[in-house]
């Protein structure tokens, strides 16, 4: 007997071991024959596992900014930490492979230690940030993330092993399309089966009235943390992914304008809607990159190709608040994309990127 | 003993005026409860006003008395005018939203007056900073030895506007009829309303009043920095919100010695520890903080109403 | 439902349930309870009643851990829970419903309840030392993972959620309501929808803020059948804030009156009635000189 609030997967017949992994077996191959088909088109490949990152930020801070109601703006310092631990974990392992194995397949291990090193550092500063701030009132945890993000371009700016402001090169650019794939569609599959446990409901109980929350028995602060725990743990593997297919990474990557970026991602997606997340990543990778083009075929205007990037930012700023403004709930509000278009379609086909 | 001294001066020239932008963000708090994320970017936006006045007078008259006071006056009343704007058309039509919305918009706001500055279109200033004139001729006001501890002139100078600016904020809040008014949309701004106090007018006064002290305490930020950026607006807001939760969020003298506090940790970690962790105290200390005391020195967490 | 469910259980010399032992709390100066005394057993069907701002709601307030008492302790199953968080004391056994109804609006009723129920299962209040404490953190994180790997334990733990839930829904009428958001809920159903939520946390006592509160005369008869009926097949001890007279009168065993924060009388129905002070708080004091004393 299902519902429509819990759609568990449908149980076909499976072991019921295989299916909690199931999904993952069938998208590997997928991936693997996608990355095949798209490695002659090095600009495509570089694009597509830009989006990926971002999809992975997107939806990650949607557990903590949406379904949590909590409200997050530093999650670009925790991309940071990612990069730079499994940057300089792979940087220091360069040279090592594991003998047993063809040398693509040993640097695939190493890249998915660094990257699980560097996710797992993420959540550590998830938890020691979050703990404190979490116990608190929505608005101190905007501020005390901004800070972190803060902190954390510091500290990499005084250490040497982190090459300080000039940044990390030479790190393997091990990473694959099928790679970010593989992580995009797991964070993915993490965010569903977290909002559709009652775990997950309780989050959003938590985002609803916290107080209520609390009288009922859920320990409002301890899921709010573990939230931000797992959010910060795939922003640390997004910024993994990032280091090693970018040539250099420097806080100049990872400043508060990447923490908005992300948070007008999911803003604009609808808070609550991993689909939204997604949709909305996509359509802000894509965007700069269309309108450079589009302004560079013009021909007229060389230099405005070039002010994109520049123009993006407080576009970004006003797109807030004009959101805010007159569509709070963003283009999902806090459904999914199947729940809503339906609704949609008969009038009006709205065009999704 | 000298150094320490100097350190101490230091300090303080540069609490003040943490005071002055974190006064700002205490009141707003205070009214509406809400964290007026953009509040350092006016501040900015009131510094470049500030500018382009200077600009306008010339070398020889941005120098006189007259020159200095219209510099002020146009900057602040401007920025007045803008913390109204934004009030009126942001977050007025989201007052009775959830918190979150009216939160969002002001991080917008913040971004986009930040980043729209660094753009060079038209009238905008572009990423670079640039040097801010010398209104205010540096002098030793006060020498101490074989010039171990050095007084400057802007540092009483400030200080001076600052406490003034304190004395009568508190003088409004406590002693007029305003000040009450603004008292009792703190407590409940739906029951004031009720009570016939006009609510609307008390708020966008409140953010007019934050905002023009705000670019008084931005000016005197570049008169001693003698530069101004697009991106200052962020580092002397966020300081500044991080004085008003040390002295408690909504507590008007709490912001002061909060700020005043902020400004003596960093200019003894950069005068003894290095100058390059800077910008990571004031967050440390917020986190710090809000770890011990999450209400601040002087404020208390109120339970919220069930 | 059940065939006559044991009417009365017997009093025992046991702790009670909930105890309040002399609680006052102080806001600033305003002191919005003072020596606030109460005891409810498994079995009590008492109410708290009192002109608007007598600090009922404060009083609530005070037991469920939303406030902190600034003297008096409160005690929960005989353990001493000033200072605890509220769902600490809720995992004790102490439920409560709110004045201003506070469903958690976006959800369906069957995971209004659920979560409630969820977070019975998941936590716990023992051992405030280091060890236990780390050691209920990690068992939350593997409750998570289980989640992320649907192992069959835990989809069976989800099932038997659901079907709780469900019950729960049935005792109070509410099964046709099932998937529909609560915010959608006629409002006589969402407040039968927040007792269903209190009682997913398989609570021992029971507070009830104002049940009554905006329903029509039919709605409270049928409601003061169904809280006698959750005091017995539940085996409840219940608190009820109300202020709706008659309907207080009609299924309280003792009632305790609150003005200006302070206990002006307790005991029963017919005696509370008849309390002089208790006239004069509702009524005004004006009332006993004009009408001679009769009420």
């Amino acid at each position: 007997m299902e519902t429509s609030s819990v759609p568990t997967p449908s149980p076909g017949g499976l072991p019921p071991a295989l299916r909690g992994i199931l999904p993952v077996l069938i998208a590997v191959p997928v991936l693997l024959l996608f990355d095949r088909l798209l490695a002659s088109a090095p600009f495509a490949t570089y694009l597509l596992s830009i989006m990926g990152v971002n999809v992975i930020l997107a939806v990650s801070l949607n557990i903590v900014n949406g379904m949590t109601g909590q409200f997050s703006i530093g999650h670009a310092g925790f991309m940071a930490v990612g990069a730079y631990v499994a940057g300089v974990l792979s940087l220091s392992f360069k040279e090592t492979a594991l003998s047993f194995l063809p040398v693509a397949a040993s640097d695939q291990v190493f890249l998915v230690v660094a990257l699980l090193a560097g996710g797992a550092a993420a959540a550590l500063c998830g938890f020691l940030v979050g703990l404190p701030s979490l116990r608190l009132r929505g608005d101190y945890l905007a501020i005390v993330t901004l800070g972190f993000g803060e902190i954390i371009r510091v500290v990499v700016q005084n250490t040497d092993a982190f090459g300080r402001a000039l940044g990390l090169s030479g790190i393997p650019q091990t990473s694959s399309l099928a790679m970010v794939g593989f992580w995009v569609f797991l964070v993915v599959l993490v965010a569903r089966r977290i909002a559709y446990s009652s775990h997950g409901r309780s989050l959003w109980a938590i985002r609803e009235d916290e107080v209520a929350a609390e009288a009922m028995g859920v320990d409002t602060t301890g899921y709010k943390v573990r939230a931000f725990v797992v959010s910060a743990f795939f922003a640390g593997i997004a910024g993994g992914l990032f280091a090693h297919f970018v040539p250099i990474i420097n806080p100049g990557s990872f400043t508060f304008v990447k923490s908005m970026e992300i948070v007008v991602m999911v803003v604009l997606g609808g808070l609550g809607s991993t689909t939204g997340a997604i949709v909305a990543a996509v359509f802000l990778t894509l965007l700069p990159e269309a309108l450079r083009s589009a302004f560079t075929v013009m021909g007229a205007e060389g230099s405005l190709a070039q002010k994109v990037d520049q123009i993006r930012m407080p576009v970004y700023g006003l797109l807030l608040v004009a959101l805010m403004l007159l569509r709070p709930q963003g283009l999902f509000g806090m459904k999914e994309i199947w729940e809503v278009l339906p609704r949609w379609l008969p009038r009006r086909r709205k065009g999704l990127a | 003993m000298a150094q320490l001294l100097q350190h101490l001066i230091n300090g303080l020239a540069a609490g003040t005026i943490y005071a002055l932008v974190a006064l700002g963000y205490t009141m707003v708090y205070g009214v509406l409860k809400l964290i007026n994320f953009a509040h350092g970017d006016v501040m900015m936006v009131g510094v470049y006003m500030g500018y382009a006045t200077a600009f306008a007078l010339g070398r020889q008259t941005q120098k006189t008395f007259l020159g200095v006071v219209l510099i002020f006056l146009v900057a602040m009343g401007g920025c007045a005018l803008l913390g109204f704007l934004i009030e009126r058309f942001a977050y007025r039509p989201l007052r009775e939203k959830p918190r979150l919305t009216a939160l969002i918009t002001a991080i917008g706001i913040s971004f986009a007056l930040s980043y729209g500055f660094q753009l060079d279109i038209g009238f905008l200033p572009g990423a670079a900073p640039r040097a801010f004139p010398e209104i205010i001729q540096p002098t030793e006001w006060l020498v101490i030895g074989d010039r171990d501890v050095v007084v400057w002139n802007w540092q009483v100078m400030s200080l001076l506007i600052a406490v003034g600016l304190m004395v009568g904020l508190q003088w409004l809040v406590f002693k007029t009829r305003f000040g009450r008014a603004m008292r009792a949309v703190s407590y409940d701004h739906r029951v004031a309303a009720l009570m016939g106090i006009p609510t609307d007018r008390v708020i966008a006064v409140t953010f007019m009043i934050g905002s023009g002290l705000a670019a008084g305490a931005g000016l005197l930020y570049a008169i001693k920095d003698t530069s101004v950026s697009p991106l200052m607006g962020l580092y002397v807001g966020l300081k500044a919100f991080v004085a008003a939760v040390i002295g408690g969020i909504g507590h008007v003298p709490g912001a002061v010695v909060g700020a005043l506090l902020l400004g003596l940790v960093e200019e003894f970690v950069v005068g003894y520890a290095a100058s390059t962790w800077r910008d990571a105290v004031a967050f440390g200390i917020l986190i710090l903080v809000l770890l011990v005391k999450p209400g601040g020195l002087f404020g208390r967490v109120a339970a919220e109403k069930v | 439902m059940s065939p006559g469910a044991e009417a009365s259980p017997p009093r025992q010399e046991e702790a009670p349930l909930l105890q309040a032992d002399s609680v006052s709390i102080q806001f600033g100066g305003l002191r919005a309870l003072t020596d606030f005394n109460l005891a409810i057993r498994k079995g009590d069907l008492q109410g708290l009643i009192g002109p608007n701002g007598a600090g009922k709601t404060t009083a609530f307030n005070v037991l469920t851990g939303v406030y902190r008492p600034t003297r008096g302790d409160v005690r929960v199953a005989g353990r001493r829970v000033n200072g605890w968080l509220p769902h600490q004391i809720n995992h004790l056994g102490l439920a409560r419903t709110f004045q201003n109804i506070r469903l958690f609006r976006a959800l369906t009723a069957l995971d209004n309840v659920k979560v409630a129920c969820r977070a019975q299962g998941a936590l716990h209040v023992e051992g405030a030392d280091l060890g236990a404490k780390l050691r209920g953190a990690l068992r939350n994180y593997r409750d998570w993972w289980r989640a992320l790997l649907l192992t069959p334990g835990f989809m069976a733990e989800e099932r038997e959620l659901t079907r709780q839930a469900e019950r729960l829904l049935e005792v109070m009428g509410l099964s046709h309501r099932r998937d529909e958001e609560a915010r959608n809920l006629p409002y006589g159903e969402q407040r039968r929808l927040e007792i269903a939520r209190a009682l997913g946390t398989r609570p021992r006592v029971l507070l009830l803020d104002e049940p009554a509160a905006g329903m029509n005369t039919r709605e409270k008869a049928d409601l003061m059948v169904l809280i006698r009926k959750l005091r017995d097949d539940f085996s409840l001890g219940i608190l009820v804030i109300e202020h709706d007279m008659k309907l207080v009168m009609g299924i309280c065993e003792q009632i305790t009156v609150l003005d200006h924060g302070e206990t002006i009388a307790r005991g029963a129905p017919e005696q509370v009635r008849s309390d002089r002070k208790v006239i004069e708080a509702y009524l005004g004091d004006n009332y006993l000189e004009t009408h001679g004393g009769a009420a």
